[in-house]
């Protein structure tokens, strides 16, 4: 009966100290969710570099400006605008379509990225 | 070619000629070729000349593409002087004045004074007018002359980051003055 008791207790404690792992594995993201990359477009000598493929909706599109002068990635259709003074990156998560920017402070500088 | 245009090939021109004596080793004599202080000092004053044509085009212009675009002639050479200027001082150079400065600094008084005669559509055709051709010139020059010249690894890469951005500034020109036609 003690030896019976003894286990019993043993396991309950075995089971609780368990429960707080299980429900902390429990909080993790499963799996199989998806991993959003992150596509850098290198901005140098006035001009957006090559442009990312294979870019999915909910995927990171970073601009990281290396040039001595202050430029922006601006949606043609006002969806973004994001500043980018020398030296420094900027970000936006990626939505379905085609999406057209431009720098504000250069209108020639141009690029057109697809996300699937 | 408006006058000081003019001066300014007719002075690169000059020193490109004085550079191709200088490398002929058959003349006893030759030019001095241009230095890299005098390069310096030609650049950082052609980028305050159109920082100087900006801010007129900021007062007497009403034209929302004209004053899109002296702000960003007023910002742009701003910034490549303020690295110039970081340049000169870390490399410990003394920027010197020379004829070139000095006729592209003359040049653009007159020119200046010219454009503040006019108004309206006139002024803003004008100002946009001579951005394409002080640009053209400039980058002939940078390309021509100041870039195969300058000495410092440095100086030469910021002189190249600028014709970059240069060509920029002349294709926007271009494009700005048609939609002023």
């Amino acid at each position: 009966m003690l030896r019976t008791t003894i286990l019993l207790a043993g396991l309950l404690a075995l089971t609780g100290g368990f429960a707080p792992a299980s429900a902390a594995s429990k909080a993790k993201p499963p799996a199989t969710a998806p991993a959003h990359h992150v596509h850098v477009i290198v901005i140098d000598q006035m001009q957006y570099g090559p442009m990312p493929t294979d870019v999915r909706a909910g995927d990171i599109i970073e601009w990281t400006n290396k040039d001595i002068l202050e430029h922006s990635a601006t949606a043609r259709d006002g969806h973004f605008d994001v500043d980018l003074k020398p030296g420094t990156s900027g970000r936006i998560t990626a939505t379905a379509g085609t999406l057209v920017f431009f720098c504000k402070f250069h209108p020639t500088m141009t690029g057109t990225l697809v996300v699937k | 070619m408006n006058k000081p245009l003019l001066a300014l090939a007719l002075a690169f021109g000059i020193a490109s000629v004085a550079n191709v004596q200088a490398k002929t080793p058959a003349v006893a004599s030759p030019a001095p070729a241009i230095n890299d202080a005098q390069i310096a000092h030609i650049a950082y004053t052609a980028g305050v000349i159109d920082v100087t044509a900006a801010k007129q085009a900021l007062q007497k212009s009403h034209n929302k593409a004209v004053r899109a675009f002296a702000e960003e002639m007023q910002r742009d050479h701003t910034a490549v002087n303020d690295q110039a200027l970081a340049l000169v001082k870390k490399l410990g150079v003394t920027p010197q004045d020379n004829p070139t400065s000095q006729s592209l600094a003359s040049g653009a008084a007159d020119e200046q004074k010219k454009l503040a005669a006019l108004s309206g559509s006139a002024y803003d055709k004008a100002y946009v007018a001579n951005e394409i051709a002080y640009h053209k010139t400039v980058n002939g020059a940078l390309s021509g002359t100041l870039i195969p010249s300058a000495q410092n690894a440095e100086l030469k890469s910021l002189l190249e980051t600028g014709l970059k951005l240069f060509q920029s500034h002349q294709a926007h020109a271009e494009h700005l003055a048609l939609s002023l036609k």
